[in-house]
């Protein structure tokens, strides 16, 4: 914990994920706006069509560092005890890292 | 000396005066919260919704029963939220709205628009 920490670093990917989870949430609210009931096929055409599947492997690797920024910096606003926050913060990696792994897996065995 | 150091804290939730922008900025954090506690079931669905037709059906069902509506529910006020709140935040950012009442608007703005959009959820669920 005594390495420095990147504060600017982390200020601005927060914020350029930021603009891309907007843009992307944007589009996906659009889509299900004009196009709101979904058959499994026209489900998974949608999801697995190659520019669809890059942007939503990029989505989730944005997720990732958004989430993970936002959940530590809550933490460290909230959680004091070093041993405590430590073991927090290992969990929010383990889930993230866990949740981001199983996504890319579903996106890449559907466009499979 | 001493009194330097003896900055009022107020634990006491009652006495605390929350202006407009603090429950915007508190909302900010809960919502990201809750979403980043929903990523589990939100990609479960995801996988079995992707499967097969079959696992489609299961995944549209699950939506339908009573606590996956509520818990729906209160994913898209978060989602509505974060994302009208950061968006707010990023234009605060470049500097757009310091003032304080275009702050105070656009704070008042961002938290009854999230539960105005999240009532249509609510309306296009039903």
């Amino acid at each position: 914990m005594s390495r420095p920490t990147h504060g600017l670093r982390d200020w601005l990917l927060q914020r350029l994920t930021a603009v891309y989870l907007a843009c992307f949430l944007i589009y996906l609210m659009a889509h299900f706006y004009n196009q709101p009931h979904h058959d499994y096929r026209q489900w998974h055409d949608w999801i697995t069509h190659p520019a669809m599947t890059v942007a939503s492997a990029v989505f989730i690797l944005a997720v990732l560092i958004h989430g993970w920024v936002g959940m530590r910096d809550v933490v460290l606003d909230y959680v004091h005890t070093l041993s405590l926050r430590l073991m927090v913060l290992s969990l929010i990696a383990l889930l993230l890292t866990g949740s981001g792994l199983w996504a890319l897996q579903i996106l890449l065995l559907a466009a499979a | 000396m001493a009194n330097q150091r003896s900055a009022p804290v107020y634990r006491n939730l009652l006495r605390i005066r929350f202006p407009v922008g603090a429950v915007t900025s508190i909302a900010h954090r809960v919502s990201g919260v809750l979403m980043f506690a929903s990523l589990p079931l939100l990609i479960y669905l995801l996988d079995i919704s992707l499967q097969d037709s079959a696992g489609f059906d299961r995944a549209v069902e699950y939506l339908q029963t009573g606590w996956l509506r509520a818990v729906s529910v209160i994913v898209a006020w978060s989602l509505f939220h974060h994302l009208l709140s950061g968006i707010r935040f990023l234009l605060i950012d470049v500097g757009h709205g310091l003032s304080l009442p275009h702050a105070r608007r656009s704070a008042w703005l961002v938290n009854i628009a999230a539960l105005v959009m999240t009532l249509a959820w609510l309306w296009w669920m039903l």
